[in-house]
């Protein structure tokens, strides 16, 4: 049996992981210091992969990065393939889990306390160094579990997927396209072995989020119990 | 401040459940009108016709035209691979009729037929091979690779020429097993070749061709009917050696048939004159004239 589809699904999911947690941490805060209209216009547009079929992303990328459409020509031209490319998969699953990394950060960013930053601000400090070294470590629980459910999602993400990159073993074939296949030939064993995978990664992940949420009752605990 | 972010969560993924949950509602209430204006034009019945994916253009043409004549019947599709197709009619899915576009599908579900381990939901005396086709490979605009032959393919295939891929159906679609079939005719290894990750896999023949029109892959095999509604160029056609045999589309009536006269009427139809032009027209050959 070839494990390549667990290789290809992490992968996927890491490097999707990476670009929404830089993404969502800067759109979390820049939307947030939009005015009410502006603002709930941003919401919807970035929340509505979470609550559109993963089938109209799919549709939506392919029409972007088909090889015979223009974005999808250029970037070829530059070597940059997308389409039937693990490549593709990154952006499918960074476009559908996005939304779950967004909504938890901007959450946490508004539920941090201002104050702590103009205080900074008194005392001479950059933007970037109260961004980085305040706003974030302060919030950095929902964060973490913004970025982990962002990772499970797009370790699991099917529809877009399968629109964009198809199934190709050895090369754009993820957990989840991989049990499809295994399905839908007939294969129960491997679809089984591939289910059972996909159980272990995601019950692992969950674990991982409960840690982290105990671990913030547990200072709080202890924050109240000492004042 | 602590709670806050967890009740964010929450509250965005119980918005994603509200919002999914209005959708489905919206639907149902739709499809409860539709079924109310039928039911008030009290003769109207309804026809389902399982076909293989490769008849979508065809069917619908003869939907046209027989409601036309039959202002009483009206017609409800179900386009997928026949693999597909088969599964949902084990699964209890509702169908008058269906139209495989290989053998084994049909006689998968045709006690009658003698295949072992047969479902018993074909009505055996109504089954008649309607269609013949063929297996054609085809290229994307441009033909990146400059594939003119099946040898051609052969020669992609075995030097792994790099950024080549070929679409081709699963093993469960029927064009798949054709291909299966050619790839062995070619003499090549079909499990070696995908391990080296030059084979994708479509779960129907209307995903391979828009993987061949979108040029998402090299080259494909469909069948010719698709590549002339998908107006794409073919390159050569397959024997019948190469597939292993003629490209047949079995057609029956299923026993639990509900409207069995309409049906009837339908699939007489099917195998009509006026079904056979339109079938002609996108170059299947019709096996009843």
């Amino acid at each position: 049996m070839s494990l390549y589809p667990l290789y290809n699904s992490l992968r996927i999911a890491l490097f999707s992981s990476i670009i929404i947690f830089f993404l969502g941490l800067f759109l979390g805060y820049w939307v947030k210091k939009f005015p009410k209209v502006i603002k709930g216009i941003f919401d919807v547009i970035l929340t509505l992969p979470l609550v559109l079929p993963p089938t109209v992303c799919g549709f939506f990328l392919l029409i972007i990065f088909g090889p015979n459409r223009p974005v999808g020509k250029l970037l070829l031209d530059i070597g940059i393939k997308i389409a039937m490319d693990w490549k593709g998969g990154v952006i499918a699953s960074a476009i559908v889990s996005f939304p779950l990394m967004y909504r938890t950060v901007r959450g946490a960013f508004e539920a941090f306390d201002e104050n702590l930053a103009f205080a900074g601000k008194t005392l001479g400090l950059s933007n970037h160094y109260i961004f980085w070294r305040i706003r974030v470590p302060a919030c950095k629980n929902g964060i973490a579990a913004g970025s982990v459910l962002a990772f499970a999602r797009a370790l699991g993400e099917y529809g877009a997927t399968s629109m964009l990159i198809g199934y190709i073993p050895g090369r754009t074939a993820t957990i989840s396209t991989t049990i499809y296949q295994y399905w839908r030939t007939n294969d129960d064993k491997n679809a089984w072995l591939w289910v059972g995978i996909n159980l272990i990664i995601s019950a692992l992940v969950l674990i991982f989020v409960n840690i982290i949420e105990n671990t913030e009752r547990g200072k709080k605990n202890e924050f109240s119990s000492k004042y | 401040m602590k709670n806050n972010k967890l009740l964010f969560l929450v509250a965005s993924l119980l918005m994603a459940t509200t919002l999914t949950g209005c959708k489905t509602g919206n639907n149902t209430s739709n499809s409860n009108t539709n079924g109310g204006d039928s039911s008030s034009k009290v003769s109207t019945k309804t026809i389902i016709v399982f076909a293989a994916a490769s008849m979508t253009e065809s069917m619908n043409q003869i939907k046209e035209a027989f409601e036309k004549e039959h202002k009483n019947i009206k017609i409800t599709y179900n386009f997928d691979s026949s693999g597909t197709l088969k599964t949902q009619i084990e699964n209890g899915a509702e169908c008058d009729i269906f139209i495989s576009a290989a053998q084994k599908q049909m006689n998968a579900l045709d006690k009658e037929s003698g295949t072992e381990g047969a479902l018993d939901f074909v009505d055996h005396s109504t089954r008649v091979n309607l269609l013949e086709n063929k297996v054609t490979l085809v290229v994307p605009k441009n033909n990146p690779f400059n594939v003119q032959s099946f040898d051609d393919l052969k020669k992609h295939l075995t030097k792994k020429t790099k950024g080549f891929v070929f679409g081709m159906g699963n093993s469960d679609v029927p064009v798949g097993q054709y291909t299966q079939k050619i790839l062995q005719y070619l003499g090549l290894n079909e499990e070696e070749l995908s391990k080296s990750g030059l084979i994708s896999y479509g779960s129907n023949v209307k995903e391979v061709t828009t993987h061949v029109s979108e040029g998402s892959v090299s080259c494909g095999t469909i069948y010719a009917t698709d590549a002339y509604s998908g107006k794409l160029t073919v390159v050569i056609e397959a024997t019948i050696e190469m597939c292993g045999g003629q490209v047949i589309y079995p057609a029956a009536i299923m026993k639990n048939a509900k409207n069995v006269e309409e049906t009837k009427t339908f699939f007489e139809y099917i195998k009509g004159s006026k079904a056979s032009e339109i079938f002609e027209s996108v170059l299947f050959t019709p096996l009843f004239k």
